[in-house]
């Protein structure tokens, strides 16, 4: 890391090539929409570049492009920034704004109604589920990453998780 | 909603999805099924719960559940498949802010320091000055060889009007003077070398600088 803080663009690139998949997965997750993930995964990569600074060596990129990418999805969730607030999910949550289920190709159908679904959760949950179902962050790496609390990370995943069970549900029950 | 034909025969005497919408969600044994659906989500293996193996209500909420759930494991294994230019535009855009915004970087335990780069070049021209028998001080591209090496040093991130280069804790800087009549060229641009890195040196803390000083003319 310290080669890449030092200004080395070449070291950075290659963060980049190895997380590049990663935050673009995270930005399609929470957003259902390629387009827009693609816009938030390059965002998020160019924001790291510039915030090289004040990532701390002893976390890992990982955690920290996670964080990065969140918000940026997040912001564009509730198209405002959110720069602001240091708990995400806190941030997540005054938002009731949610986009609609956006077009996904080449998906097989369970799996589309998955994506669906998430997309019609709040925002929280949106993150909390992506971050623990889909991307296998613990409870203490969401807060973590998020800014918020296990207990808050727990009560959402809850919710995320009932939301979600009735939603495909109503999925099968409709075919 | 309403329009939607309610699905056939029901299959017991409650339905785990209307459960799971209504406030308590408990099962008829008294089980939450948050619960249920929790240990189906993270996929733990049943715990060592008497009740739990032989109570069918758990039983079939759980199996219920778990035809649920099954979408959302095989979402998290299915590959995504990320834009093949996604490092390529990124590195565009970061080549791009390096050329627009061009500071030299330096950690602190306090935080960052940046100094742009045209203040690197002001300084080193400024400094040049100062050295007897220099009469002109210019900070500018120089082509060929030089600029090569500059490029080089810092690795093309050159601002493509200054004749500085910047990265991190590094300069390369590209100096082009007019040297007095009667001096020793070859003292003088020694003396503009080391002056101005000891300047940069002092002023803004760079670790390494070189200087490539060329003359271009003698002025009687």
């Amino acid at each position: 890391m310290c080669r890449a803080q030092e200004g080395y663009v070449d070291a950075y690139e290659e963060l980049v090539r190895r997380h590049g998949a990663r935050t673009y997965r995270v930005a399609l997750r929470l957003l259902g929409d390629h387009h827009a993930a693609e816009d938030v995964a390059q965002e998020a990569l160019v924001t790291g570049w510039r915030r090289l600074a004040s990532f701390r060596g002893n976390a890992q990129f990982s955690t920290w492009m996670y964080r990065i990418v969140t918000r940026l999805s997040l912001s564009r969730i509730q198209r405002t920034r959110v720069t602001e607030s240091l708990d995400l999910l806190d941030a997540a949550e005054s938002s009731d704004d949610s986009e609609g289920p956006a077009a996904l190709a080449e998906r097989n159908l369970a799996a589309d109604a998955v994506s669906d679904a998430i997309t019609q959760l709040s925002p929280p949950q949106r993150i909390v589920v992506v971050l623990h179902h889909l991307e296998g962050l613990s409870y203490e790496e969401i807060a973590h990453v998020t800014g918020s609390t296990i207990p808050a990370v727990r009560s959402h995943l809850f919710r995320a998780r009932r939301t979600l069970a009735v939603t495909l549900g109503q999925w099968r029950d409709r075919d | 909603m309403t329009d939607i034909p309610r699905s056939a025969p029901e299959r017991s005497a409650w339905d785990v999805v209307a459960l799971l919408d209504s406030i308590d969600a408990a099962l008829p044994c008294g089980r939450s099924v948050d619960d249920l659906l929790e240990q189906v989500a993270e996929g733990v293996p049943p715990a060592t719960d008497a009740h739990q193996d032989s109570c069918p209500h758990c039983q079939a909420a759980l199996t219920e559940l778990s035809l649920l759930w099954a979408p959302v494991p095989e979402l998290a294994r299915s590959a995504v498949r990320t834009p093949a230019d996604l490092a390529a535009l990124v590195m565009n855009r970061i080549h791009r802010l390096i050329n627009d915004v061009w500071y030299t970087l330096q950690l602190t335990d306090l935080g960052t320091v940046q100094v742009a780069a045209r203040v690197v070049a002001r300084l080193a021209r400024d400094a040049a000055r100062t050295v007897p028998g220099v009469r002109v001080a210019l900070g500018r591209s120089t082509a060929g060889r030089i600029a090569e090496v500059v490029e080089r040093a810092t690795r093309r991130h050159r601002h493509p009007n200054a004749a500085v280069g910047v990265l991190g804790r590094t300069a390369a800087i590209d100096l082009a003077i007019a040297v007095e009549y009667g001096q020793s060229v070859h003292e003088v641009a020694a003396d503009v070398q080391r002056r101005v890195i000891s300047a940069l040196q002092d002023s803004i803390r760079l670790n390494a600088v070189s200087v490539n000083v060329t003359v271009d003319d003698v002025l009687y």
